[in-house]
Formats: structure tokens, sequence, C-alpha cells
């Protein structure tokens, strides 16, 4: 990984980020909304290697939880993005249709938004904290999924192009 | 040389789940550090968050603008040019008066209880990333904001302040399932704790199996000690069922919160309580029925037949 690579996918993380938090969070749409920034960075992680996708959910876990927004501990967004990051690139790698397929590309970041936001609710659980009722978990991560869905068809050619442009690389989509 | 990258990347996998632990562990034993950092970070993003405000403002009432539009669109085709300027100067007029009238309601209210309060912007709302219901507002220490203080607008209890930056303050509201507040039955001296439900409706726990309560009734905070976390007598809301379970220890109730969390733009926050308990002198008053005029019609009859209904017998 060059420096350049590094510091221009740095870069585009934080713009997305200062995007979500200044402007996506301000927004009073139904249902709670979508975290852009979450599903920037799983398609970000499916289009990489394993490895790639595992520091992707590192970072992005890690501005995630820097963010005011979030009340959980520090360290915990981290570790979801970690795993989840690792596993939609893994499947992604594994599996030349997954990548080429904007469908099952769609179908795949949706689902990782879905996980990652159980395993979160999984380890709040564990560390004690409150989560309320099964009907409202059950309905934020529903509509979380659809919110996701409407999304990535969406920002998924713009997410490739800049994953082409900073990897050098041809991902047709 | 395969093996090797797979073991390397593996190897990364550990030591990056490593640290996250280690992130974790830090973060709940309270070092200093990571809270320093998640301070920066907020302290950096609260001026483009504001300026974010500023400019969706107007925005986030196009969206029900355009619901509205929708409905009277074949009406509306021919006139929308004209109308263009007109709807785009109404829509910040809007946007400022919903604000005015949030703020005016806001500071009536304190007015009424004597509360000392600074007044702040909604500049964020809710946490997809998190299953909490919070907002951020555009005031912080720096206003004299400290943690577990009061907030509230022009309807009631909207919140605590949980956590305070320089500039802007993250607010817990009283929907959120975590939520738990020591509420009055207005006019009465029943007690019970309200619980969020994270939506608009929350459910009553009466204290005492002796208590009982019927729809309609208003809920006031109780109030604590140096009014931290919650100030007395501030509305909460209004029963809506009772739940009269024939096993139950104690009185249920679902209850309807009187702030709407889906349209907050601007709220209070109460840096200093109330020398005595308001009591229930800040309920707001229940609505008047306008009174509808009625036209009494007297017919005097003719002493003559007129003419058109002579022919119909």
């Amino acid at each position: 990984m060059s420096t350049r690579k590094v510091s221009l996918s740095a870069l585009l993380f934080l713009v997305v980020y200062v995007i979500q938090e200044a402007f996506v969070t301000q927004l009073h749409i139904g249902g709670g909304g979508f975290s852009l920034f979450l599903i920037f960075a799983l398609l970000w992680a499916a289009l990489s290697s394993p490895d790639i996708g595992a520091l992707t959910g590192f970072a992005a876990g890690l501005l995630i939880d820097l963010s005011q927004s979030t009340n959980g501990a520090v360290g915990q967004w981290t570790l979801v993005l970690i795993l989840v990051g690792f596993g939609i690139s893994y499947l992604g790698l594994g599996y030349e249709n997954v990548r080429m397929n904007p469908f099952t590309i769609t179908l795949l970041v949706t689902g990782s938004v879905v996980v990652a936001r159980v395993i979160y609710l999984v380890l709040s659980l564990l560390l004690g904290e409150k989560v309320g009722s099964f009907t409202s978990i059950l309905t934020s991560l529903l509509i979380g999924a659809l919110w996701s869905a409407a999304i990535v068809p969406i920002l998924m050619p713009v997410v490739a192009r800049a994953y082409d442009f900073i990897d050098d690389s041809r991902h047709r989509l | 040389m395969a093996r090797g990258g797979e073991n390397r990347g593996r190897l990364l996998l550990i030591i990056l789940i490593i640290t996250s632990l280690f992130l974790i562990t830090l973060d709940l034993r309270g070092v200093s550090v990571i809270g320093g950092v998640k301070t920066g970070t907020q302290s950096a993003l609260s001026p483009v968050q504001k300026v974010g405000s500023t400019i969706l403002s107007p925005v986030r009432n196009f969206f029900s603008d355009v619901f509205y539009l929708g409905r009277t669109q074949s009406e509306m085709e021919a006139l929308r040019e004209e109308n263009g300027k007109l709807l785009t100067q109404l829509r910040e007029r809007r946007s400022i008066d919903a604000q005015l009238e949030q703020l005016q309601g806001a500071l009536d209210l304190a007015g009424k209880a004597e509360f000392k309060v600074v007044n702040a912007r909604v500049i964020s709302q809710g946490a997809t990333t998190s299953f909490t219901q919070t907002i951020t507002i555009d005031a912080g220490s720096d206003n004299g904001i400290r943690p577990n203080m009061t907030v509230i607008n022009s309807y009631g209890l909207i919140g605590v302040v949980k956590t305070v930056y320089s500039g802007s303050s993250l607010i817990s509201l009283i929907s959120d399932p975590s939520f738990r507040i020591g509420v009055r039955v207005a006019g009465s001296q029943q007690i019970g704790i309200l619980a969020g439900q994270g939506t608009r409706k929350g459910v009553l726990q009466l204290l005492d199996n002796q208590s009982t309560i019927k729809v309609g009734d208003i809920l006031v905070a109780r109030g604590s000690v140096n009014n931290r976390p919650f100030v007395p007598g501030v509305p909460v809301g209004e029963v809506t069922s009772v739940d009269n379970a024939a096993g139950a220890v104690t009185q249920t109730a679902d209850v309807r919160f009187f702030a709407d969390f889906s349209a907050l733009s601007i709220v209070s926050v109460v840096l200093k309580g109330p020398e005595s308990d308001p009591r229930d002198t800040l309920i707001p008053a229940k609505p008047m029925p306008t009174p509808i005029p009625t036209v009494t019609v007297f017919v005097t009859p003719s002493q003559s037949p007129s003419p058109n209904s002579a022919g119909t017998d």
C-alpha cells in the first residue's frame, strides 16, 4: 500500500464522515434514517482484500466511536467493523460474482449493515447497556436495512470510481 | 508464499481485534485520553454541524412541503413559476417562525417556573449507529451547561444533558428506552416511574399499590436533589390508557409525552431551578372548545295563504 493510497483513502473517509456528522444527521428522515458513513465503509471493504477490509473497518469504526452521537464505549464499533469489514471483503474476494454483480453487492452490504448493528447490540448487552424493547430494535434494524438497500445502489458507482482511482484497478460493477 | 500472506493477514486481524478490545477496556476504565480525543473530535465538528444546520434548515421543511404540494399538484402546476420565489421566502420564514415559536414557548414555560435557562438550537438528531435516542445542541460548557441538567421546550420535559463539550452538548431524550424518570400525577401525591419506549409513548408504573390512575391524568417531573437531573413540576405527558390487569402488583399506564421529538429545533437547558416547587402551575391549560355560532330562524305565519300553497290540497 503506497502513501498516496493511504492518504487519499483517509481523506475520502474524513470527507464522508464530516458529511455524515454535519448533514445526514440533520435530516429528519423516517425510521431513524441511515448511516451514510457506515454504508460507505462497508462498500469500500467489499471492494478490498480481507486485510484492507479489516483495516478499513478499524479506521471507520474508530471514527464512528469518536462521533458524539455514539453512546457506547470507544472501541465497540471498531471491533464490530473489523470483524464485519474482514467478513464482507472475504466474501467478496472468494466469489468473483459477488464483486461483479451490483445486486449481490447491494445484498451483501445491506446484510452487513444489519449484521454489524446486531453484533453492536450484542456487545452492548454484554457490556451491560440498556438497548430497549425487542419491537423497537426489530423496527430499527428493519428500517435501517431498507434504507441501506436504497442507498447502496446510488452510492455504489461513486465508491467504485473512487476506489478505482485510488487503487488504480478496474472493478466493473 | 500464499500461506505467508494468509498468516500475515490473520496476524493483522488479531492485532486489530486486540487493539479494539484494548480501547474498550481503556474507555470503560475512564482513561481521560480517550475522552479527550472524543471531546476534541466533537469540538472540531461542532462548527461544521452548525453550518450544516443552517444550510439544511429550509430543506427539512421542504420535505413536508413537497408532501403537501403533491396532493394539490394539479392546482399548483399553473401557479408554480409565479409562486416559486414566494415559496422560497415562505419556507425560510416558516423555519424561522417555527424556531421563534418554540423559543417563545420554552421561555414562557421557563419564565412561569422561574427557571434560569440557556436556549440552544438542535444541530443534530438521532444516532443511526446506536439504539439510543439523542440530540445534540449548539450550547455547551462555555454557556454554563453541565451534565445532568434538565432540558425543556415549550411543551415540557425533553431530556437530560448527558455529555457536555465546549460548544455543544449531547442530550438523552426521555423517549430513550433506557430513560427512567420519577413522576407525580398532577393534583395528587401519587408517584411512579416513567420509562421511555423508543417512541413518543412511555410506560408509567405507579409505586404505591393503593394508588389509582385514570386516562387524561397529567404527569409532572418529581424533581431531584439540588434540581439535577430533574427540576420539579415540569410537565411530562398525559395518560392515554391504563392497564388494570388483575394480577399486577401495581398499576401501569401508557403515557403520551407532550413533546414531539421529531420536530425539535429550539430547546432550553435549565441552569438553575426554582426556589420552591412550582407544583402544578406549569401544566398546560386544556384547549377550550371553540363556540359555534348558531342562527335561529323564527317564522311567523301570514294571515292569508300564499298563492303557491293555495292549490296543494
